[in-house]
């Protein structure tokens, strides 16, 4: 077919009119939307109910693209199936739409462009553009620009499309973005500078050699790169020339740049009018389906030239219904702004729908709630579930009460039972029947390199899963940590900054991201200034919530855990928070925990800290020390053993913690009395607060001057008249029981209990002349 | 009218102070060497016949400030203050107070302006204007203009300075003889457009810490996402500053040039948080003045307040910039920006002048080009009084862009093009001279050649005497009939009245960067 279409071609190179050509490189080559694209490729998802591809050959056709050739690698049948019959295919349609079929080994959009190389179906200047395009900018007119340019320039070799937006620009991706350094008269790319979210970049270096001949440069941050390239017919060659190319910005734009032999040319092209964007990530993918439910897109918008065949009704506030009013809607349910529901839908009683798109055939059951999410079709939602922020594939059933938190990411077909429940950022699939034979033909996402990622995750699946309700057919994949990470994966992709790219994040989610300038570890430094640099590199990442780490384990672990652990200690707050509030079993709370923590595997120290926390700081500040005895009864009794039974008791460390945490918080009168309703709650043995009180650390040992070390020391005193009373008990006991040395042994639990009933008074009278001792010491 | 202006003046007077900083030209050599025992200050050395120090004065007179803080080397003072007090000069600028201050320092050794500010800081009680004795402005800029940029800025959102910045004359090749020195050479400077602001300037520092590559924080970006890098500007040395950079200064004991150091550094405080926290208080900016804040915000004209991320609204919460339709999209998860940042801002304004000659006479190259400026823009016409009138001898040939000062005779079939010849010159019969500049008080014998030399005050040229492209020191003697080419005449040793090699003295002010700095 290649050949013919170049021969084609040549014929017509020579006319004014040249038919214009774009190539879609129909495959993302990355795996962010994992495990949507587990069955189907990217290209293929549904944004606001059509295919991208879809979005994509709409945006070209409007564009006056008359001949397209899409590069398929992974689950090409599928998509030269949907091309077949989509309406491209009709003969009026005026695109000629050529699939190619490229070998499993093109693994980058380099390996494609050789690929395109060899085909030779390239005759002239080409549009490129993958397949998760939307776009209504006017790419004619970019080619004429490139073309006129050609004219007088034969060097400059390609035109690269991007779209004025701010630095924060919520399509503008947070994890892949780049600097553009142009020309301010002729906007030459001068250099692309690459710019990754996280491990974040503080410096920009542009060549000096630049200034020579341009004196008036812009640099610019605040572009979206489109991904739409006006490119001339050298440029596949080059990439033949340079097997080494494999990302089109980075390698291939860097090279030329860059290159002393090349003395090629690359322009930009500053759209200022219309929208165009990737769907690069989970995060895009939210951006631009709310982009095009709010019109930007226009005239590609659901109730025009929309690309799926089903005609959509405008109504006020961008809501979108089918006109051939197939939706079934109650007369209590509501429907929120910005929201699209698919045909035959229904939506029961007092169900609210926002901010979100329906698949065809979805049903919202009674009271669920389904916020800022993208159903597939026939999605069946349960009563009473909420549904937040996530993508649910299609077909998926989601159970009565179901709760899928912000971020999730549900594959098709999934069944989720009644009263499950996705953490934050959970990815789920279908359970996948033990190693089907036809793995190998499709998959491409998850194939070879995964297997020992999905081995793993089996092995957990019971911890993993233990949140799903009954009859649920799901496999939870498992959270990738920030270190277990191939070694040869992508800098891009890798954990952290994979982070930035996820749907659901919020800004407060990256706080833990130490996002700002390496070089302000070193202010306290004084002088030298010039190293102190320090300036937060996104504005608006609030910094504030990383207190809630404790002073002395932040300081030791590194960045990269830290960000995992601070990302954990926030989501066990929040389980907590929910356990308290709604009164969970301490069961269920320690199951809840154990997975949190399995998921993201954080030493078990870092739970039990994060469990003392909340419950110390759970316990409200009452005046009185009669009420606030009370209050710390009524909290550490309820949920002090969730303390023992995360596992792993150890007495010592949980009586450190409550320490450090006391030392560090307004806690600090309630120490005593909270050590003592451990005591009694037995989360905490005598020895253990004797063998805590003889470490050094206890009394603050190692700490530098300041507030919490005195703090340590004045904990350290509480606890040293502790065991002054364990040791006047013990020796009145030895007294007694020495006195009753030929009484019965079964006497002997009944006088503990006593001398506990004693104790507790002890430690009260004793803990309310702390409070004195302290609040003296205070005012001293 | 009257009242007007006289309103004005009082304002200005008891708003800013105007420092001059005099040096001694190490950059000028051997134009600003001894003559005998006399210093030749480079203030007074004369563009177009005018010493340079009037040019900076009377752009001070023209925007109303009256205090003038001029600070010299001691051994000028008597000179310069003489000049200034003197009848003729004091016509140019009436108004102006001129407080003439000295510091010790040789010409060999000389203190960085860091340094001689900060012993002056006591006399300066306000907000205070840092100008270079040598710089000539531009006929389109006032420096009211960088005032009231300063004044709205300092209210406004806090900014401590503001700079001026014009754009470099790229002179032709072969114009200067090489070992004249070269012109300087612009330098890269980040700046923000819509709101006029310095954002970076590229050091000696940082070109000794990456040569091949420009380095620019994330930060800096990230805020104004939208700069300019540009290499066709040259700092004017102008500077309105905030009286409390002056505190800075003190604790920034390092510094040495206020030029080279200090300004690129007061840029980083703008965007460096750790920075603006440790100096925000020692600065102590004024508040912002909420009725001009609410003015200005009204005002569809002043587009400054929109500096940094703080994008009009519709940018950042609605997709894209430009509405294709006017309904209002979901709200960004970003959220607005304003929060996060300060209203105290700490920036550096900055106007950079474009068009309009302008330039630092601190160089030989440009003194000369400045001298060709203005001939360019003067006709010369012969002296209208009689007296004047007289020395100059009918058959002489003087063109048009010619300049030739008071008292000056001019002999028999002179020809004179494109030159300046200062007050008191003597030129004899049949000398030809072409794009030189003669100082005061020169002696050309007849039939003598001069083709594009600087002639220093009092030289002596005998005759038949041939110069090319030569410099000669104040008090120089060339021997009848003696020929040079590309040479700087020196005295080497005042009873020996010639000297023949002048290489040495060359390399002495080549290596002298910092003296530049505090003329």
């Amino acid at each position: 077919m290649a050949p013919k279409a170049a021969a084609g071609k040549e014929k017509l190179v020579d006319d004014d009119e040249e038919v214009l050509q774009a190539v879609i490189l129909a495959d993302s080559f990355n795996k962010r939307f994992k495990p949507l694209t587990a069955d189907k490729p990217r290209c293929l998802l549904p944004i606001c109910n059509a295919p991208l591809l879809d979005w994509t050959l709409e945006s070209l056709a409007l564009a006056g693209v008359q001949e397209v050739f899409v590069i398929c690698r992974s689950h090409a049948d599928q998509i030269k199936a949907a091309l077949q019959n989509s309406k491209w295919s009709r003969p009026a349609s005026g695109l000629k739409i050529v699939p190619i079929l490229t070998a499993r080994e093109t693994l980058s959009p380099g390996d494609a462009m050789r690929d395109i190389y060899t085909h030779g179906i390239i005759a002239g200047d080409f549009v490129l553009v993958y397949g998760d395009l939307v776009s209504n900018v006017r790419i004619d007119e970019v080619v004429r620009v490139h073309k006129a340019r050609r004219r007088t320039n034969k060097d400059a070799i390609m035109t690269i499309v991007v779209k004025e937006a701010g630095t924060t620009h919520r399509t503008r991706s947070r994890g892949e973005s780049a600097v553009f350094v142009l020309d301010r008269d002729t906007a030459e790319c001068l250099h692309y500078e690459p710019v990754s979210g996280y491990p974040p970049k503080t410096l920009a270096r542009i060549p000096r050699e630049v200034l020579d001949e341009h004196p008036d440069i812009e640099i610019r941050n605040d572009l979206i790169d489109c991904g739409i390239d006006v490119c001339s017919v050298e440029v596949p060659s080059l990439f033949q020339d340079n097997f080494d190319y494999a990302d089109i910005r980075r390698d291939f734009v860097h090279g030329v740049l860059t290159s002393d032999l090349l003395m090629k040319n690359i322009h930009c092209y500053v759209a200022r009018e219309g929208y165009a964007a990737r769907v690069q990530d989970t995060r895009s993918y939210d951006a631009i389906s709310k982009d095009i439910l709010s019109r930007w897109t226009f005239p590609l918008v659901p109730d025009d030239n929309h690309p799926g065949d089903v005609a959509y009704e405008h109504l006020r506030g961008n809501k979108y219904l089918p006109k051939d009013n197939s939706v079934v809607l109650s007369r209590t349910c509501k429907v929120g702004r910005n929201t699209l529901i698919g045909p035959a839908s229904q939506i029961f009683a007092d169900a609210q729908v926002a901010a979100s798109t329906l698949g065809a055939r979805c049903t919202v059951g009674a009271r669920a709630v389904v916020r800022d999410s993208y159903l597939g079709d026939d999605v069946v939602v349960g009563a009473g579930c909420v549904i937040e922020n996530s993508i649910v594939g299609a077909g998926v059933h989601v159970g009565a009460g179901t709760r899928i938190a912000r971020g999730a990411l549900v594959a098709d077909g999934v069944r989720l039972g009644a009263g499950s429940r996705l953490l934050p950022f959970e990815r789920v699939s279908r359970r996948r029947p033990v190693k089907e034979d036809g793995e190998e033909d499709g998959a491409e996402e998850e194939e070879s390199d995964d297997d020992s990622e999905i081995e793993e995750a089996e092995e957990n699946q019971t911890q993993l899963s233990s949140l799903l309700g009954p009859d649920s057919d799901a496999f939870v994949w498992p959270r990738k940590s920030g270190k277990g990470g191939n070694e040869d994966e992508d800098e891009l992709e890798n954990f952290n900054n994979a982070r930035l790219m996820r749907l659901g994040k919020f800004r407060d989610d990256f706080a833990d991201l130490d996002l700002s300038d390496p070089g302000s570890v070193t202010s306290s430094s004084g002088d030298s200034d010039e190293s102190s640099d320090d300036d937060s590199v996104i504005q608006n990442f609030s910094p504030s919530s990383s207190t809630t780490s404790l002073p002395f384990a932040a300081a030791a672990i590194s960045a990269g855990e830290h960000a995992k652990e601070s990302e954990f200690r926030s989501e066990v707050r929040q389980s907590l928070e929910r356990a308290f509030a709604e009164g969970h079993a301490l069961d269920n709370a320690a199951v809840e925990l154990k997975t949190l923590r399995m998921a993201s595997n954080v030493p078990l120290a870092r739970v039990r800290e994060a469990v003392v926390e909340r419950v110390v700081e759970s316990i409200a500040l009452v005046d009185g020390a009669g009420p606030q005895r009370v209050e710390i009864k009524r909290w550490v009794d309820r949920w002090g053993p969730l303390v023992r039974l995360i596992g792993g008791v150890d007495g010592v460390e949980t009586v450190s913690i409550l320490q450090a945490h006391c030392a560090g918080s307004s806690r600090l009168p309630l120490f005593g009395q909270i050590l003592a309703a451990f005591y009694q709650n037995d989360i905490v043995e005598e020895d253990d607060i004797r063998a805590w009180h003889a470490q050094p650390a206890a009394k603050g040992a190692g700490l530098k001057e300041g507030p919490q070390l005195e703090n340590m020391q004045k904990t350290w005193l509480v606890g040293a008249r502790m065991i002054h009373q364990f040791n006047e008990q013990e020796s009145s006991e030895e007294e007694s029981s020495e006195a009753e040395e030929s009484g019965e042994g079964s006497e002997e639990a009944e006088d503990a209990s006593e001398d506990e009933d004693e104790d507790k008074e002890d430690e009260e009278d004793e803990e309310d002349e702390d409070d004195e001792d302290d609040e003296d010491g205070d005012k001293e | 009218m009257d009242f007007e202006e006289s309103s004005s003046t009082k304002l200005a007077s008891r708003e800013f102070l105007a420092v001059v900083l005099a040096g001694f030209g190490n950059e000028l050599l051997p134009l600003t060497s001894d003559h005998g025992d006399e210093p030749c200050p480079k203030a007074l050395l004369p563009i177009a016949n005018r010493p340079m120090i009037d040019y900076p004065l009377t752009w001070l007179e023209q925007s109303g400030i009256t205090e003038v803080l001029l600070i010299c080397p001691t051994a000028h003072r008597s000179r310069i203050s003489h000049h200034i007090h003197s009848d003729t000069s004091s016509s140019s600028y009436p108004s102006l107070h001129v407080d003439v201050q000295t510091y010790d320092e040789t010409q060999n050794l000389t203190v960085g302006t860091c340094t001689v500010l900060k012993h002056f800081s006591h006399r300066i009680q306000q907000d205070f204007v840092l100008l270079p004795c040598d710089f000539i402005p531009p006929a389109g800029l006032t420096l009211t203009s960088l005032l009231n940029k300063y004044r709205i800025e300092s209210h406004l959102d806090g900014a401590i300075v503001t700079a001026c910045w014009y754009q470099a004359q790229r002179p032709e090749k072969g114009a200067v003889p090489e070992d004249w020195g070269s012109a300087p050479t612009a330098i890269p400077i980040v700046w923000d457009r819509q709101s006029g602001t310095l954002l970076h300037v590229d050091t000696l520092d940082d070109l000794d810490r990456n040569g091949e590559e420009l380095e620019l924080r994330m930060s800096l970006l990230s805020r104004y996402a939208r700069t300019s890098l540009s290499s066709r500007y040259q700092d004017s040395h102008v500077y309105v500053c905030k009286k409390s950079v002056l505190d800075v200064l003190h604790r920034k004991a390092e510094f040495d040039s206020f030029r080279e150091e200090f300004v690129p550094w007061l840029c980083k405080l703008h965007y460096q948080r750790t920075k603006q926290q440790k100096y925000s208080k020692t600065l102590q900016p004024s508040q912002a003045n909420v009725s001009q804040v609410l003015a200005l915000r009204h005002s569809t004209l002043y587009s400054g307040l929109t500096y940094g991320g703080h994008h009009p609204p519709d940018d950042s919460t609605d997709s894209p910039t430009h509405k294709p339709m006017p309904l209002s999209g979901p709200p960004s998860p970003i959220g607005h920006i304003d929060d996060g940042i300060p209203a105290v801002s700490l920036r550096v304004g900055l106007i950079v002048h474009e068009g309009g000659f302008a330039g630092r006479a601190n160089n030989l190259p440009t003194l000369l080009e400045l001298n060709r400026h203005f001939l360019s823009l003067t006709t010369y016409a012969l002296p209208t009084d009689p007296e004047n009138r007289s020395l100059i001898n009918v058959k002489s040939q003087i063109s048009n862009d010619s300049m030739v000062g008071t008292s000056t005779k001019v002999g028999e079939r002179t020809t004179i093009k494109r030159s300046v010849i200062g007050k008191h010159c003597v030129i004899g019969r049949s000398v030809r001279i072409v794009g030189c500049i003669l100082l005061d008080h020169c002696v050309v014998g007849d039939g003598a050649k001069l083709d594009g030399s600087i002639l220093g005050k009092n030289t002596k040229v005998g005759a038949k005497a041939e110069l090319v492209r030569c410099l000669t020191q104040a008090g120089y003697e060339v021997d009848a009939a003696g020929s040079f080419k590309h040479e700087k005449l020196e005295i080497s040793d005042w009873t020996a009245g010639r000297d023949e090699d002048a290489g040495n003295e060359e390399s002495d002010s080549g290596g002298d960067d910092e003296t530049d700095e505090e003329e």
